[in-house]
């Protein structure tokens, strides 16, 4: 009989994504091993996350301030606020944060367009968007969805509706492999594609 | 190109077993119901990664399994290489010498299969959707990226005929026009050039087995394309075509709840002089159109790839009258290829069988070699 307090944690380890059984089983294992300062630490790093982090107001990335205050993408003075990058999700948006290419903004959608999934442009933060830009100074708009076919019909979607405003809308080049992730484009590839967009 | 084994792991009903084919005739011999069909499929499935008959990916494997695996060792240009596909929950993957596939063109690099099943047999006098499978599977032997391309358009299209049921703002529904109008002309051209390669071909090889005298046309055409030069139009100006076609339907569209116009709505035309082949020809002229269009389907590859593609032949013995039987197992001991025959009669498949021809018994699941 193995004990319920590990029984839980492995349950709850196999929740993760990519995670299976006889993983998190091995996890458990490793924590329990580890001296008790290990397992302290990770608890505290799991509350604090979910306590301290949410979405920034104005981008929808990831923030760790005060509510009501904007994250550190939208507030570093360094960034260019005339050019806006819109990408799917957060991991999307950090892959393009790592080519070190990119000094503008961020808007993120958490998500694309796709009727097979239910998922239209009510459920995307594409409201935000427009409201956003309303008020900022913003010239060139990045469309930096995947180049699948949901990524697809959500940068034309986007384009339709924002060419009217006088805006410059780009897509990111196909240097990325059709159906491919942005997530997992090579930053080589990632600053190619970022550096030769083309106009939509 | 050559097999040298190959090997499948909890596919459908057939026990674990690995083959060492024949570089030309290999025959399955049983009963009905045995797992002729799901050798064959399985050779299919690892060439193509789709399966061979209708269906998903699932029903693949063994009832009670999670997963299921074929794995084949080829000789391609003098190499040696092991290509091997799992079917796991949600998906498959593809693995060249053990490593995960990096694209699909490395994983079809050089490995080429026609297929032949009495299914093939039924679509001249079948519906359209039947004689498109029928054709995508040409286009798809002679270029491996049309699977990725029409999985892109089904999938755009299916978004698409979603949005014209839910009657979703026009805005939204146009998003998608874009994507079907630039991947549906690729599928057009891609199925312009094989029909143009294969159906000459086609046309001779009828004229030598059709016992008819009016000859065979094989045409392919977009349908509900009024006023564009399909033969004369590049890429481009299809994908101007489709995109302005669908702006022009979509009202009916919308009234309908699906899309009308775009690959997904051609048929493969077949005619037997001024008749369409569908309502005209005789079982036997029918039959004999499809075995003319395998039989120029074969020499198309070989023309253009420089070898041979593998030829799989599910039990089509039982389904040709004597003597088209008799040109088609000629044919193929003539062309050297390498064959995979499956049958319930070892004599029908008799004028195939050369010194080297591998025999095995298909019993239950149980895959096992016999003699001659
Ligand atoms: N996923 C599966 N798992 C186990 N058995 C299967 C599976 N799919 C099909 N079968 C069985 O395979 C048999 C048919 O094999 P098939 O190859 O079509 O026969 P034949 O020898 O007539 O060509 C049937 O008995 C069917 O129940
Ligand atoms: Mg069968
Ligand atoms: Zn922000």
């Amino acid at each position: 009989m193995t004990p319920d307090a590990l029984n839980r944690l492995v349950a709850q380890l196999a929740k993760l994504p990519g995670i299976g059984e006889k993983t998190a089983q091995r996890l458990a294992f490793h924590v329990l091993r580890s001296p008790p300062d290990f397992a302290k630490g990770l608890a505290a790093a799991l509350t604090e996350v979910v306590d301290k982090v949410r979405l920034c107001p104005r981008c929808f990335s990831l923030h760790d301030g005060p509510a009501d205050t904007r994250c550190g993408f939208c507030t570093d003075a360094r960034r260019d606020d005339k050019v806006l990058c819109v990408v799917e999700n957060i991991s999307d948006q950090l892959a393009l944060e790592r080519t070190k290419e990119f000094k503008g903004r961020y808007h993120v959608l958490h998500g694309v367009l796709s009727p097979l999934e239910g998922v239209g442009p009510d459920q995307l933060r594409i409201r935000e968007l427009l409201l956003r830009l309303e008020d900022s100074p913003i010239e060139e708009l990045i469309v930096a969805t995947n180049p699948d076919v949901e990524g697809e019909a959500t940068a034309l979607y986007l384009t339709k509706l924002l060419k009217p405003l006088g805006l410059r809308v780009t897509r990111l080049a196909q240097g990325i492999p059709m159906g491919g992730d942005l997530e997992y484009a090579d930053q080589a590839t990632l600053a190619r594609a970022l550096s030769a967009r083309r106009e939509l | 190109m050559r097999l040298l084994s190959l090997t499948c792991q909890r596919f459908r009903n057939l026990s674990e077993v690995t083959l060492a084919p024949s570089p030309h005739t290999t025959v399955a011999v049983g009963e009905n119901g045995q797992g002729k069909t799901n050798l064959l499929e399985a050779l299919y499935f690892l060439a193509t990664l789709k399966p061979l008959r209708a269906g998903r990916l699932s029903e693949l494997v063994q009832f009670g399994a999670v997963s299921a695996k074929v794995t084949g060792r080829f000789l391609l240009s003098g190499a040696e290489r092991e290509i091997a596909v799992e079917v796991v929950p949600g998906g498959r993957t593809a693995l060249v010498d053990g490593k995960r596939a990096a694209s699909l063109e490395s994983y079809f690099g050089g490995v080429s299969v026609v297929a032949f099943t009495p299914d093939d047999l039924a679509v001249v006098k079948g519906g359209p959707d039947g004689r498109r499978a029928f054709l995508d599977r040409s286009v798809f032997n002679r270029f491996p990226a049309y699977l990725e391309e029409s999985r892109e358009y089904a999938r755009a299209l299916k978004s698409r005929n979603r949005l014209l049921k839910d009657n979703a703002p026009v805005s939204h529904l146009q998003a998608w026009d874009a994507t079907l109008a630039r991947v549906g002309a690729r599928l057009w051209a891609r199925r312009r050039q094989v029909v143009g390669e294969v159906a000459p071909r086609a046309r001779d090889a009828f004229a030598r087995i059709g016992r008819t005298e009016e000859g065979a046309t094989f045409s392919y055409a977009p349908s509900h394309l009024p006023h564009v030069d399909f033969a004369a139009s590049d890429e481009a100006q299809l994908q101007q075509a489709l995109g302005l076609a669908l702006d022009v339907r979509l009202r009916r569209d919308l009234e309908r709840g699906f899309t009308s116009v775009g690959p997904h709505a051609d048929d493969l035309e077949l005619a037997l002089g001024q008749h369409a082949a569908r309502q005209y020809a005789s079982q036997g002229q029918a039959r004999a159109l499809v075995l003319a269009w395998k039989v120029a389907e074969i020499e198309n590859l070989e023309a253009s790839n420089g070898f041979l593609p593998l030829l799989l032949l599910d039990d089509v013995s039982s389904e040709l009258d004597p003597e088209r039987n008799a040109f088609l197992m000629g044919y193929l001991a003539e062309r050297g290829a390498q064959t995979f025959l499956t049958t319930t009669d070892a004599h029908l498949v008799q004028r195939a069988v050369g010194p080297d021809t591998v025999w095995y018994r298909v019993s239950g699941g149980q895959v096992s070699r016999r003699e001659a």
